[in-house]
């Protein structure tokens, strides 16, 4: 009913191209994140539905209808900002009631839908203070309120959590995802932060140099990525990427001979997720350790291979310093091939139900 | 500045004790400077005594005059218009000449005019006086009489096409006036005080009047139009001084002859005569040179050479004789006419009448006077202007300062022991501040500054507000110049010399001129933020201009603009096909003209302001707005304005003060016009210090008073500002 369709959206400013012809469609009450490395054109993106950029060429559509025209006010969406964006003459209150007055909404209705936004996000004893007033958090949940209360059919969200500690951080990701079960709306979300990706989308989109990549279920991308890019950009530590062949029913690459079914041939880049690496006495993949992290039970090594740098987890009882020579092997089928420029996803592992 | 004077005087000594030149001043410019300087040479040939010749600008002639001589700086010799003499006499800045004038060498009116109290001062150089400019080929019988005169004028009119009998600067005192003495009014009665509401002013003021509404002479006539309309022959005569003769044109046939004589009276209209004299300083270094100076430019060749080519009309009779004068038609015909004219007063009373006058003429003119009322008009801002010593009797306290003074003091001791008394325990100075001497060290220099800058002049303004100054002596009178301030003596309270009447168009004037400003200002800087306007750095560098002029050059140019006749203002109304606005004739049109002038000069400033401020409000801001749904307007009016506020408060009040004591543009774009009516509070308390008999007690009260006004104002925005600022 009230779902989003883009259709063809490309965006430059000047002669630089932002956005280069992006099809996109968001259901009706899903939680879309939109993720990329800066400058993927993702920020772009969100600011043309809101409809503060105007678009080159292409269709932004709301529940079926034609919004590129339209100015923003008359979109119905709620856009929180990076920045929060919050009036800095107004009170909480009056800037949560900013929007519903511009809309002529009864006074009853607006005292009644802000205080219903204050209690929701624990704003009510701060509703007269002024933004200065507030702690970062505090803003961050005033920014979300104000588009609370006008109830819009899209919610749009830029970076919201950027500005704010880890724990703060950790402490939102987990607000929103609720708000996002209680209300129901649609949700367009942009982040750089992939944990917030994973966390709280029902779909991520993910963009690079103003593509789209590939959108789906966040663990369907991390399982099954459509391209190389995809599989570096989500996961933490990030994927393992070799140039290998095909030989026989082997991949082999510079110091390393693994074997892995499926079906291609050639030249293709292998991808190996750290978490699928152990170390051990023996395995494929030999190197000297250049940094170790230690997170308690396990750790991540970073390894110089022949085939260029590998990061691999080890069993934390393991006693592993740098400049060792360790030996890393994978925990079963665990490689991902794409073509050898990345372009394609040509095996996935069967994914762990 | 006293030792440097004396240093300076110390080693002109030093230099040349003997033959140290006589300084001559005088305030000539083009044949006139030619001529005096050839005479003084002529003269150091003759005696072998050197002159140092110094030609001072006009304006300041007089001033420097009465403030070098006294200090022994000024010159040996000095030529002025006799108005002035007998105030150099008060002031003790020129010897007298009785002794030594040879009354029988002089026009008998040019030795009469340098009479004061029976002293006379000075040797007379020429005269100057009025005369009837006849184009011979349009009229060929000067008039002899005004019957003959206005049945001239008849024939010679038609106001369609353009064309006058008559031109000349009717709106001018001194043009006037033969008309007021041929219509048998005098001017000063025998107590010396001027009168005004006379028959014989009323007579005079509505023949001027007939004449104007006639068409016999044309409106709102300035000197420059009577030049083109007389050389185009479009003018058939004109009244005019000897200097008329230079801006003739050539082709003109023209005769000079004495103004007719009124045919009712059988008076003949009686100019005023203004004598030029070589006047004698009091303090000459060496006074038988000075004199001998003195005489010689009066006489002989130096006159000769004030003919030409000075083109002056010589004092001396002798000079009537000589070959070149002989011939001399021009020369003649004004000899003639001086004959008939009276020397200008040289009394105080005479500085007194040139406002009085020029507010009935003008009323009279354009029409808001009747010829019969315009004299009580005058009469009544003569005795406002000229306001008496108050009386000292009948206000308790008024005679003396003594008991205010030690009011004062005992005032202050009450306060500084309140203060001792209330800070506890005393502790040993030096132990409460132990670096008092090097921290009044660092503070002296910045206190001495503030103390001679600002706190002896403030305190002087203040004690001066309770004083009367007359003719150099101040008298002690209280409170009374506030009381008649603010009580508006001697006139209606909704007359223009009002405070009150002052105070409310002062208020009016800050109040459009601040909005205008800021809404202006305002608008500039909303178009000029938009990032995307193409050559934005241009149009900024251009609407910055004004505010980097000048002011008084953009006040002098504006003024230039709104004039009657050759104003850009008028001549683009005419191309658009409307009336010309004379813009100074009336009230709405020159508080308009004012208003216009210092918004031009005043928008800037707002604009940087807003500019700035603008830019720090943070684009997002906006299209937080946007999404909320704001339309722009509403985001000017609930975003952008509220944010601005903080930056431009206090802009506004500073504006506020700034235009409120906005000095410069009223003094030179409307001067006051219409009658004082778009004067503000600082340039009333200007016109009374030094326009109107240098009322010094009374203009310094006028100070004070405005300086609470803009307290009580500061007083006000605070409250306003203060719950904002918290």
């Amino acid at each position: 009913m009230s779902g989003l369709r883009l259709v063809g959206i490309r965006k430059s400013y000047g002669d630089h191209p932002v956005v280069k012809g992006v099809d996109l469609e968001v259901a009706s009450g899903e939680f879309l994140v939109m993720v990329g490395p800066s400058g993927c054109g993702k920020t772009t993106l969100l600011r043309v539905i809101a409809g503060l950029e105007a678009v080159d060429s292409g269709q932004v559509l709301m529940s079926g209808a034609d919004v590129t025209q339209v100015p923003p006010r008359d979109r119905d969406v709620g856009m929180v900002f990076q920045s929060y964006a919050l009036y800095p003459h107004m009170t909480v209150r009056e800037n949560l009631a900013f929007g519903l007055e511009l809309r002529k909404v009864p006074r009853a209705d607006v005292d009644a839908r802000v205080a219903e936004a204050a209690a929701m996000l624990e704003l009510t004893n701060l509703l007269e203070r002024k933004p200065k007033a507030l702690s970062g958090g505090q803003r961050q949940r005033v920014a979300m309120g104000r588009v609370i209360v006008r109830r819009p059919r899209l919610f749009l969200f830029d970076e919201p959590l950027s500005n704010l500690d880890t724990a703060l951080r950790v402490q939102m990701r987990g607000e929103l995802a609720r708000l996002h079960r209680k209300l129901g709306v649609t949700m367009v979300y942009v982040t750089h932060d992939q944990v917030e990706a994973m966390t709280l989308a029902t779909r991520v989109a993910v963009f690079d140099k103003g593509v789209l990549q590939q959108v789906g279920p966040p663990l369907e991308l991390y399982h099954r990525p459509g391209n190389a890019f995809v599989a570096g950009f989500l996961g933490s530590p990030s994927m393992n990427l070799f140039d290998a062949r095909r030989e026989g029913t082997a991949l082999v690459g510079a110091g390393f001979r693994l074997e892995a079914a499926g079906d291609y041939a050639g030249d293709v880049k292998l991808g190996l997720r750290p978490q699928d690496l152990t170390v051990s006495a023996d395995g494929p993949f030999t190197g000297e350790v250049a940094a170790v992290e230690r997170l308690g039970f396990d750790g991540y090594v970073f390894l110089e291979t022949a085939a260029g740098p590998l990061t691999a987890r080890f069993d934390g009882s393991l006693p592993v310093e740098v400049g060792q020579t360790v030996r890393v092997r994978p925990n079963g089928d665990v490689a991902h091939v794409f073509s050898a420029d990345g372009a394609r996803a040509l095996r996935h592992p069967e994914a762990p139900r | 500045m006293r030792w440097l004077a004396v240093a300076l005087a110390l080693s002109a000594c030093a230099d040349a004790p003997a033959a140290r030149p006589l300084k001559l001043w005088h305030a000539y410019r083009g044949g006139e400077e030619q001529a005096i300087e050839r005479a003084v040479a002529r003269f150091t040939e003759e005696t072998h005594v050197a002159v140092e010749v110094l030609s001072v600008p006009y304006d300041a002639f007089s001033s420097k005059l009465t403030s070098a001589i006294p200090h022994g700086a000024g010159p040996d010799v000095f030529i002025f218009a006799h108005e002035r003499l007998r105030q150099f006499h008060r002031l003790k800045v020129v010897a007298p000449t009785t002794q030594r004038l040879e009354r029988a060498r002089y026009l008998p009116s040019t030795v009469e005019a340098l009479d004061v109290d029976g002293e006379l001062y000075g040797y007379p150089l020429s005269l100057k006086t009025l005369a009837l400019f006849v184009n011979t080929a349009l009229v060929t019988d000067p008039p002899e009489t005004t019957d003959q005169w206005l049945s001239q004028l008849e024939a010679t009119s038609d106001a369609e096409r353009a064309r006058f009998g008559l031109a000349y600067a009717a709106g001018d005192f001194y043009l006037h006036a033969p008309f007021v003495f041929g219509f048998g009014a005098r001017l000063f009665d025998d107590a010396g005080r001027a009168s005004f509401d006379t028959k014989g002013m009323a007579r005079s003021l509505a023949f001027v009047k007939a004449l104007q509404t006639r068409g016999f002479m044309p409106q709102e006539v300035s000197g420059a139009l009577v030049k083109s309309l007389f050389n185009e022959g479009r003018a058939a005569m004109v009244i005019s001084g000897p200097w008329f003769t230079g801006e003739i044109d050539p082709s003109v046939r023209y005769r000079i002859t004495p103004l007719p004589t009124v045919s009712e009276t059988g008076l003949p209209l009686t100019p005023f005569l203004g004598v030029e004299a070589a006047l004698v300083s009091s303090r000459a270094s060496r006074p038988d040179d000075a004199h001998r100076l003195a005489e010689f430019l009066s006489r002989g060749e130096a006159t000769a050479l004030r003919v030409n080519p000075g083109r002056q009309i010589p004092a001396e009779l002798a000079a009537y004789e000589r070959p070149e004068v002989v011939g001399d038609e021009a020369i003649a015909a004004f000899r003639r006419a001086a004959e008939r004219a009276v020397p200008t007063p040289n009394t105080l009373e005479m500085a007194k009448v040139w406002e009085p006058m020029k507010l009935a003429l003008r009323g009279v003119l354009q029409g808001e006077v009747s010829p019969e009322a315009a004299g009580a008009l005058a009469e009544r801002r003569y005795a406002a202007l000229n306001r008496e010593q108050p009386s000292g009797r009948d206000r308790p306290g008024a005679t003396s300062p003594w008991p205010w003074l030690v009011a004062l003091a005992g005032g202050l001791v009450a306060f500084a022991v309140r203060q001792w008394r209330r800070r506890g325990p005393p502790v040993p100075f030096a132990r409460r501040y132990p670096e008092a001497a090097r921290g009044l060290a660092y503070v002296a220099p910045a206190a001495v500054g503030i103390a001679v800058l600002i706190v002896v002049p403030f305190s002087v303004g203040i004690s001066l507000a309770f004083f009367h100054h007359e003719a150099g002596d101040y008298t002690f009178v209280g409170l009374a110049n506030f009381v008649d301030i603010l009580t508006s003596k001697g006139y209606r309270v909704t007359e223009p010399l009002s405070f009150w009447f002052t105070l409310a168009v002062t208020i009016a004037w800050t109040f459009v001129n601040v909005a205008l400003h800021l809404g202006i200002g305002l608008g500039l800087a909303l178009l000029l933020k938009d990032p995307l306007l193409k050559l934005r750095a241009v149009y900024r560098v251009v609407l910055i201009v004004p505010w980097a002029v000048p002011n008084y050059i953009t006040a002098l140019m504006w003024k230039g603009m709104f004039h009657r006749q050759f104003g850009a203002i008028n001549g683009l109304l005419a191309a658009l096909g409307l009336e010309p606005v004379s813009w100074f004739t009336h009230f709405s049109t020159s508080f308009a003209a004012n208003v216009i002038t210092n918004t031009w000069l005043g928008f800037p400033f707002m604009m940087v302001v807003s500019l700035g401020a603008l830019q720090s409000i943070p684009q997002d801001l906006y299209e937080a707005a946007e999404v909320d749904g704001a339309s722009k307007w509403t985001q000017l009016r609930r975003i952008t304005l509220p944010l601005l506020k903080p930056a431009l408060l206090p802009s506004v009040i500073l504006g506020c003060v700034w235009t409120f004591n906005m000095f410069n543009i009223i003094y030179l774009v409307s001067g006051g016009e219409p009658g004082g009516a778009t004067d503000i509070l600082v340039s009333e308390a200007y016109r009374w210090a030094f326009q109107r008999n240098e009322q010094y007690g009374f203009a310094a009260a006028y100070s004070v008073l405005i300086f609470f006004v803009l307290l009580g104002w500061t007083r006000l925005t605070r409250r306003l500002t203060g719950p904002e600022a918290a």
